[in-house]
């Protein structure tokens, strides 16, 4: 009996160990060259209208309807995926503007505010709220509705948003990043803003 | 003198020939039902519920009961494994006349438990891999994880993955490199995802495309072919308790989500399983050959890269059909192509245990020759005068 059990022993062992092994959290630091998200979609994968930072793919077509002009030392970086341009201000600041032109109003003015406010941990707000973040500007391309949003925290960030309608496309232009940052490229992205012109292959 | 106690009735049951041939019975049974099964359940599903489970469960259509009505492969092949061992030690004397069967039922021993190791040890994974492209990680088909990323460094992406596993028994992930919990409201296997209509209930998505979408949970699928849409509903909670959002993340979806916090910028997103290699292979030229005039496949080959600098290694490397690569305890093997040809699938095997069934065979070879060695010098010398 005692020969049978010994045999048994490292049977039993190495069963009960291999029944134990449990899955746990896995951490890697990835250069962002090997990222998924320069990953080409699933099949079947939805990609979804309101994705505005999406993808690191082939640049975008961009569509008419709106030209700019960059105030002295800002930069223009073409688009990639989604995103038509990209515009860094001078001095190396933490903070970056984006070109996104969507078909349509891209789930409404409510929706957008929310997303927005969720990239930078906000939380959603109403229609009644809205009112009070948007800023009305006027420019050569029609009305412009401006959106305005810091996050909380130490650390703080700050998004603002420029939306202006051309027929049926909606052009978002956003700036964000680190609030100090922000606060001292605003005034320049209201000057691309402001300075909007219909485009002249129209 | 035999013993007729409790115990020695065990002993003599779990020795005895008849339970050897009950057991093989019992397999063939399971082999036969598994092999139908197949055609609902897909290859995994259908091995995992007859084969590598230890009772066949039936839940009659309707209802949430499971019954067991069948031993499963685990059960059977464990009392095989006790009956040989017992049936060997109660039998077989230990002497070299005998050696040659103690080496060959150690072997048969061995495969038993290699296909144990192998059911609970193994994971299999795919690399889809294009011609000129570089991987270093490949996916599981079927298991799914929440990848967390840290996107702030613009070198580097900091990566936690979270397992479906954790996420289906855990109502809150937390670790000590992220700076919020992780919620997680709800987990679906399987789900249909849809653009939310008007006379939709209010969704609890508050962040990310998800704000946009509903979905419904449906049973998995698991047939060869079938894809789930898993759905995972989690929210990041700083640890004052403020909510950073509420987001639905899917592997259906392709937008990426995330959220900025306290100046980093943060990522989400519900993916295949995630295996990352210490090596990478690039993929120089897959070949589909054909018999001339025909369609007929004559060979599938890849030809790979092979670069690790842990190892020292950088070479090339052919893989084809019944000659896999190993390396770094995983073995490549060429299994689908796709993209006119450009693309090559390779399957990804981690198995701890895939020496076992090899040193097994080579066991029992070595104790037949063994024992009938001894019986044919046997049978000469009775022959000669």
């Amino acid at each position: 009996m005692k020969n049978i059990s010994a045999a048994l022993l490292p049977i039993f062992a190495v069963l009960l160990t291999s029944a134990c092994r449990e899955e746990g959290i896995t951490r890697a630091r990835v250069p962002k060259t090997e990222t998924e998200a320069a990953r080409p979609a699933a099949p079947g994968e939805v990609t979804m209208p309101g994705a505005m930072d999406a993808g690191s793919e082939a640049p975008s077509e961009r569509p008419r309807g709106l030209s700019w002009t960059l105030p002295s030392g800002w930069k223009e970086v073409p688009g990639t995926g989604m995103r038509l341009a990209t515009f860094l201000p001078p001095g190396g600041l933490k903070t970056e503007g984006t070109v996104v032109a969507l078909h349509g109003d891209s789930g409404g003015e409510l929706a957008n505010v929310n997303r927005w406010r969720g990239q930078i941990g906000l939380p959603p707000t109403d229609e009644a709220q809205i009112a009070s973040s948007r800023t009305p500007l006027t420019t050569k391309v029609g009305p412009v509705a401006v959106y305005d949003f810091t996050s909380t925290g130490t650390a703080r960030t700050r998004l603002i948003v420029a939306v202006v309608k051309t027929g049926d496309t909606t052009w978002f232009f956003k700036l964000m990043g680190d609030a100090a940052a922000t606060e001292s490229a605003r005034g320049g992205f209201l000057a691309i803003i402001k300075r909007l012109s219909p485009d002249a292959a129209q | 003198m035999r013993r007729n106690d409790p115990l020695s009735r065990l002993i003599d049951g779990l020795s005895s020939l008849k339970l050897t041939l009950l057991c093989l019975a019992l397999l063939m049974a399971l082999v036969v039902a598994c092999t139908l099964a197949q055609v609902e359940l897909g290859i995994h599903l259908a091995v995992e519920r007859f084969i590598r489970s230890f009772i066949v469960w039936w839940t009659p259509e309707g209802s949430a009961l499971r019954l067991p009505i069948f031993p499963g492969g685990g059960l059977v092949g464990a009392v095989l494994l006790l009956n040989l061992i017992f049936a060997q030690l109660r039998r077989l004397e230990l002497s070299w006349r005998k050696g040659g069967l103690w080496i060959m039922h150690t072997g048969l021993a061995l495969l038993f438990i290699g296909e144990f190791a192998t059911a609970l040890m193994q994971v299999e994974s795919n690399m889809a891999i294009e011609e000129g492209q570089t991987k270093n990680s490949s996916e599981d088909y079927r298991r799914m994880e929440v990848a967390v990323v840290d996107e702030t460094d613009p070198e580097f992406n900091d990566e936690l993955a979270v397992p479906d596993t954790l996420l289906k028994s855990r109502a809150e992930i937390a670790d000590a490199s992220l700076p919020f919990k992780l919620r997680v409201r709800a987990y679906h296997d399987n789900a249909a995802l849809s653009l939310r209509g008007p006379g939709d209930a209010p969704s609890p998505v508050t962040s990310g495309v998800g704000v946009r979408m509903s979905f419904q949970p449906l049973p998995p699928v698991s047939a060869d072919g079938d894809r789930n849409t898993a759905v995972a509903v989690v929210e990041p909670v700083l640890k004052d308790g403020s909510s950073l959002g509420v987001f639905l993340l899917s592997n259906g979806l392709g937008a990426p989500q995330g959220f900025i916090s306290e100046g980093r910028k943060w990522r989400l997103a519900l993916r295949l399983r995630l295996y990352r290699h210490p090596f990478s292979l690039t993929l120089k030229d897959f070949r589909h050959d054909v018999y001339p005039g025909t369609d007929i496949p004559k060979n599938f080959s890849s030809l790979v890269r092979l670069k690790d600098p842990r190892a020292g290694d950088d070479r090339d490397v052919l893989i084809y059909m019944n000659s896999p690569l190993r390396h770094g305890g995983l073995t490549f093997y060429q299994a689908s192509f796709g993209k006119n040809d450009t693309l090559s699938v390779l399957q990804v095997v981690r198995n701890p245990a895939w020496t076992l069934p090899y040193l097994s065979c080579l066991l029992v070879a070595l104790g037949l020759m063994w024992h009938f060695g001894l019986m044919l010098r046997k049978s000469l010398g009775e022959a000669s005068p």
